[in-house]
C-alpha cells in the first residue's frame, strides 16, 4: 500500500502562505465590491416575472419608477431552461433599491404597469421577496448568534474528547481551521457576487461540521499514535505520521462529497436555479478548504503550539537546574527514529510495540507529574 | 474475528433493498376503488413552498401602541379563520407577542390555477367585519376540513338586518361558569357591549326573544345562539348548543368576536411568494442531480475499494432510503416533514459524506492487509480502529445539524431573543443532514460490518486483493513465506 511521506509540519510556511495569499485576494475583492446582503438580511424587495417575446429593461425601469416612485434595477434572463419540458422562458428580475419592503398594493401596481407597457408579453409572477428592514436585521443577528453557539459547542466537544492530547489546544486549532474555512466561504460569496442570505449561514454551519469532522479523524489518529509511539516521539513526527496515514481517507471523502455537491451545482446551473447554485458553489469551495485546512493548517499549528510549550517548559527546567533537559520532546534529531516503526511497511515491528504501550503510558504519566 | 454466518449478507442486503423499495414507492393496497396507503413513499412527501409554490407572509398590527396579547390572539384568529375558509389546511401560523407579529406560511393548493398571491395576502390581512344579525338564513353550505359544516353568505332578513357591528363590542371573553345546584362546569363566552351597542342589543333581544341572532365574521356564520332573555345592561353570555362549548371552542369564538373589535388594521411587513411551476422545475432538476451524484459515488467506491465498496453501495442505499422514510412519514411515529430544496441538497450532500464511515473502515482494513495481517484479523482490526474516528466525526456534524434545526425551526432556542419564525427552508436541510448522518452511522457501521464479515466467509471473497490488499504474488514476495 502506498504510504505518503509528506512533511506537513516542515512545509507549513508554504501552506500558511497560500491561505494568506488567497485571503488577501478575497479581501481586495471585498474592499472593491463591498459586502452585499440579501433582502432577507437587510430588508428590501425583489420580484421576478416570466414573460414571452422581447422587452427593454430601460423602459421597464422608467415605467416602474414613475408608477411606484422608487428606484429599481431591472435585469432580464433569456431562454431559461425549464425541467418540465423543452420550452424555455424569459425572466425579468426587478430589484428595488433601499431596504424598505414593497407593499401588496405596490406589487399589484407593478404588475399592471408591466402589463400596460407590454400587453403581449404575458407577464407572470415567478417569485417575490419583500422583507421589512427590522425583521431582516433581526434574522441576520439570529444567524450570527447561531454560528457563535456552534463554534462554542464544537470547541467544548473537541476539548472534552481529546483531553489526552491537549484537548483545549487541539480544539482551539481546530477552531482556527474552521475560521479559515468560514473566511474562505465568505470570500466565495463576495467573489462570485452572491448576496449573503440564509444559504450562507447553512453553508457556513455545514462546513463547520464537515471541516471539524476532517480534523477530528486526524486528531483521532494522533491520539492513537501517541499511544503507539510513546511520549518520546516529537510532535512533528507524530502529527506528520498521523496526517499521512489519514490522508487517503481525507481525500477520498472530500472527493465523494465534492462530486455530490458539484453535481447539484452543475444541474442548478443548467436549469438556472439561483437558490441552488448560490448554495452549492460556496459549499464546493468549503469542502476543498475544509479538507485543506484540517491537514495543512490545524495539524502544523498544533505542533507549533506544543513545541512552543515544550520549549518554555525546558527553559524553565534548565533555569531550575536542568536535570530534565534531556527529555525535550521536540528535538529534530529524535523525529526520524521515532517515525520509523509507524511508517515502515514491514509488518512485524508495529505489533510488539503496540503491546508495550500500557507500560509506556504509565511511565509517561509519572514523568509528567515530576514536571 | 467472529465471522458472521454466510446467509447474513443476503438477509441484510435483501432487507435494505426491500426498505429502499418501500421507502420510494410506499406500500399501497386496493380497498374497492380506493387506494389505501399503508406505508408512505416518496410521492407522499410534503414539499416545501419553494417546491410546491406558495406564500409566506408576516403581518403586523398597524398601531402605534403595542397590542395586547388578547388583541394578538384575535388578529391571529382572523387569519386562521380565513385560511380554513379558503380550504387551506396545510398552513403554518405563528404569533410573536414580544415583537407583535404573526407569520403565516402555506403552499398552493394542488389544483390551484388562479395564481394570485397578492390577492391571497390582501384577503388574509383585510380588516375583519364581525356582525350580529337577525335569524340565520344563508346561501351556501360547505364542509370544512374538520368535517364541520360552514355556512356562508347571509341572505334574506339575515342579510338586511344588522343588529351589532364590531365597533359595538368592547370585548368577548371565554369563561367557566359553575351551576350552583348541579355543580357542573360549563364554558361560555361573555360579551361586553358599548353603551351604544347595549341600547341596540336591548331593543333586538326584546324583539327577537326565543329566536336566533347569528354572529358572522366577514361572510361566514361563526355562531347562532338563541335569545333566552332580554339583555339590557350590555353584558351577556353565549352558551354552547346542546353539547355545550369545549374550552377551545369558547376561546376560539371569543377571539373571532374580538377580531371585529380590533382597533387596528393588519399590515404586511414581509412577503415571499413562489409560483408552482418554478418549484416543480427545481424539483426535477434536484432529482436528476441526486441520481447522478449517487451513481458517481457508487462508481468511485466500487473502483477504489472493490468488495468493501460494493458493500458500501448497499449501505448507502439504506441510508438514502432512511432519508426518504424520515421525510415521507414512513414510520408511524415520525411525522411527515416538509421537504425543501436545501433539504434535498442535504440528502445529496449526505450521499457524499455518507460513505465516510465506509471509507475510514475500508482504508483501515486495507492498511492492516498491507501490514501483512490475515484477512480476518485485518477486518477485525480495521473495524475496531475506525470506530472512534467515525463516532467523534459524526457527533460534530450532528451538533451542527441540531443547531440548524433549533435556529431555523419554528420553536427555536433563540425564540426568547428573536421570536418564533416560520420553518425556513434551512430547517429542512438541518433535518435531512441529521438523518443522513444518523443513517451513515447505522448503515455505514452496523450493516456494512455485518455484510463484510459475512461475505468474507465465502471462498471466492477470501482474496486480499478484493479488499484493496496486495495481490497473492506480491504478498508472497513481501512476506518471504514467513506468514502462516
Amino acid at each position: 500500500m502506498k504510504t505518503f511521506h509528506i512533511r506537513f509540519y516542515e512545509n507549513r510556511k508554504i501552506y500558511f502562505g497560500i491561505s494568506i495569499g488567497i485571503m488577501l485576494v478575497g479581501l481586495i475583492f471585498n474592499i472593491i465590491f463591498g459586502t452585499q446582503l440579501d433582502v432577507q438580511f437587510k430588508g428590501g424587495a425583489m420580484i421576478k416575472y416570466s414573460y414571452t417575446g422581447d422587452v427593454e429593461p430601460n423602459k421597464i425601469e422608467q415605467a416602474v419608477e414613475s408608477a411606484i416612485k422608487r428606484d429599481v434595477s431591472v435585469a432580464t434572463n433569456m431562454n431559461v431552461k425549464s425541467a418540465d419540458s423543452d420550452k424555455t422562458q424569459n425572466n425579468v428580475t426587478l430589484t428595488f433599491a433601499g431596504n424598505e419592503a414593497l407593499s401588496v398594493d405596490d406589487q399589484k401596481t407593478l404588475l399592471s404597469t408591466l402589463q400596460s407597457l407590454y400587453p403581449k408579453a404575458n407577464f407572470k409572477l415567478n417569485s417575490s421577496n419583500s422583507v421589512d428592514p427590522t425583521m431582516g436585521t433581526s434574522f441576520f443577528q439570529k444567524c450570527i448568534v447561531a454560528v457563535i453557539i456552534t463554534f462554542l459547542l464544537l470547541d467544548i466537544y473537541v476539548a472534552f474528547r481529546f483531553r489526552k492530547i491537549g484537548g483545549s489546544a487541539a480544539g482551539f486549532f481546530g477552531i482556527v481551521a474552521l475560521l479559515h474555512d468560514v473566511v474562505m466561504v465568505y470570500f466565495t460569496f463576495i467573489i462570485a457576487g452572491i448576496p449573503l442570505n440564509d444559504n450562507f449561514i447553512a453553508v457556513v454551519l455545514t462546513i463547520l461540521g464537515y471541516s471539524l469532522n476532517d480534523t477530528i479523524v486526524i486528531y483521532d489518529r494522533i491520539r492513537e499514535n501517541r499511544r503507539l509511539m510513546g511520549l518520546k516521539a516529537g510532535y512533528a513526527a507524530l502529527v506528520n505520521t498521523s496526517i499521512n496515514q489519514t490522508l487517503t481517507r481525507s481525500i477520498y471523502t472530500a472527493a465523494c462529497t465534492f462530486v455530490s455537491i458539484t453535481t447539484v451545482y452543475v444541474v442548478g446551473l443548467v436549469y438556472n436555479l439561483p437558490s441552488v447554485t448560490s448554495f452549492a458553489l460556496p459549499m464546493m469551495v468549503g469542502i476543498v478548504t475544509g479538507c485543506y485546512s484540517s491537514i495543512c493548517i490545524a495539524g502544523p499549528l498544533y505542533v507549533m503550539w506544543e513545541n512552543h510549550k515544550a520549549k518554555k517548559l525546558a527553559a524553565a527546567n534548565a533555569s531550575k537546574g536542568g536535570e530534565k533537559a534531556v527529555e525535550k520532546p521536540a528535538g529534530k534529531a529524535e523525529e526520524l527514529p521515532a517515525q520509523k516503526p509507524q511508517t515502515s511497511t514491514s509488518s512485524k515491528s508495529a505489533a510488539p510495540k503496540a503491546k508495550t504501550t500500557g507500560g509506556q503510558k504509565k511511565k509517561s504519566k509519572s514523568k509528567k507529574k515530576k514536571h | 474475528m467472529k465471522r458472521a454466518k454466510k446467509p447474513v449478507f443476503f438477509i441484510v442486503a435483501l432487507l435494505i433493498l426491500f426498505f429502499t423499495y418501500a421507502s420510494i414507492f410506499g406500500i399501497k393496497g386496493k380497498n374497492g376503488d380506493n387506494t389505501v396507503t399503508y406505508i408512505k413513499g416518496v410521492n407522499d412527501i410534503r414539499w416545501g413552498i419553494d417546491i410546491h409554490g406558495g406564500v409566506e407572509a408576516t403581518f403586523a398590527p398597524a398601531t402605534s401602541t403595542k397590542p395586547t396579547n388578547a388583541q394578538m390572539d384575535a388578529a391571529e384568529s382572523i387569519i386562521e379563520q380565513r385560511l380554513v375558509l379558503e380550504n387551506i389546511t396545510d398552513y403554518e401560523l405563528y404569533k410573536d407577542y414580544n415583537h407583535s407579529r404573526i407569520i403565516v406560511r402555506f403552499p398552493w393548493k394542488t389544483d390551484e390555477k388562479d395564481f394570485d398571491p397578492e390577492k391571497s395576502i390582501e384577503e388574509l390581512a383585510a380588516t375583519a367585519q364581525v356582525t350580529f344579525r337577525e335569524g340565520m338564513e344563508y346561501t351556501t353550505e360547505t364542509t370544512g376540513s374538520d368535517g364541520e359544516p360552514i355556512y356562508k353568505t347571509p341572505k334574506g332578513k339575515t342579510a338586511s338586518t344588522i343588529i351589532l357591528q364590531g365597533s359595538d363590542i368592547v370585548k368577548a371573553e371565554p369563561q367557566i361558569t359553575t351551576n350552583p345546584t348541579t355543580g357542573t362546569s360549563t364554558y361560555v363566552v361573555t360579551l361586553k357591549l358599548s353603551s351604544d351597542g347595549a341600547k341596540k342589543f336591548a331593543e333586538a333581544t326584546k324583539r327577537l326573544k326565543d329566536q336566533i341572532i347569528s354572529i358572522w365574521m366577514d361572510d361566514t356564520m361563526i355562531s347562532w345562539p338563541k335569545v333566552n332573555q332580554v339583555i339590557t345592561n350590555g353584558e351577556c353570555e353565549i352558551e354552547g348548543g346542546s353539547k355545550g362549548f369545549t374550552a377551545a371552542e369558547a376561546s376560539s369564538l371569543a377571539n373571532k368576536i374580538n377580531a371585529g373589535a380590533l382597533p387596528f388594521k393588519l399590515t404586511v411587513t414581509n412577503s415571499n411568494t413562489i409560483s408552482p411551476t418554478l418549484g416543480q422545475s427545481s424539483l426535477r432538476a434536484m432529482l436528476v442531480a441526486g441520481i447522478i451524484a449517487f451513481s458517481l459515488v457508487a462508481l468511485f467506491m466500487l473502483i477504489v475499494f472493490r468488495l468493501p465498496g460494493f458493500v458500501a453501495i448497499i449501505s448507502l442505499l439504506g441510508q438514502i432510503a432512511l432519508s426518504f422514510a424520515a421525510v415521507s412519514g414512513f414510520f408511524p411515529f415520525v411525522n411527515s416533514f416538509t421537504l425543501t430544496l436545501p433539504g434535498i441538497a442535504g440528502i445529496i450532500l449526505s450521499i457524499g459524506m455518507g460513505v465516510d464511515a465506509n471509507i475510514i473502515t475500508a482504508t483501515r482494513i486495507k492498511e492492516e492487509l498491507w501490514m501483512g495481517k490475515t484477512l480476518d484479523s485485518a477486518i477485525t482490526k480495521g473495524d475496531d480502529n475506525s470506530f472512534s474516528a467515525i463516532f467523534d466525526g459524526n457527533i460534530t456534524v450532528i451538533i451542527v445539524a441540531v443547531i440548524l434545526m433549533l435556529v431555523f425551526g419554528p420553536q427555536n432556542i433563540l425564540s426568547f431573543m428573536f421570536g418564533p419564525s416560520t420553518t425556513g427552508s434551512i430547517y429542512s436541510f438541518g433535518y435531512t443532514l441529521l438523518i443522513g448522518i444518523v443513517g451513515n452511522f447505522v448503515f455505514g457501521v452496523v450493516t456494512t460490518r455485518l455484510m463484510t464479515r459475512s461475505l468474507s466467509a465465502f471462498s471466492f471473497a477470501r482474496k486480499k486483493w478484493l479488499y484493496g490488499g496486495p495481490s497473492e504474488s506480491r504478498e508472497a514476495l513481501m512476506n518471504g513465506g514467513s506468514e502462516a
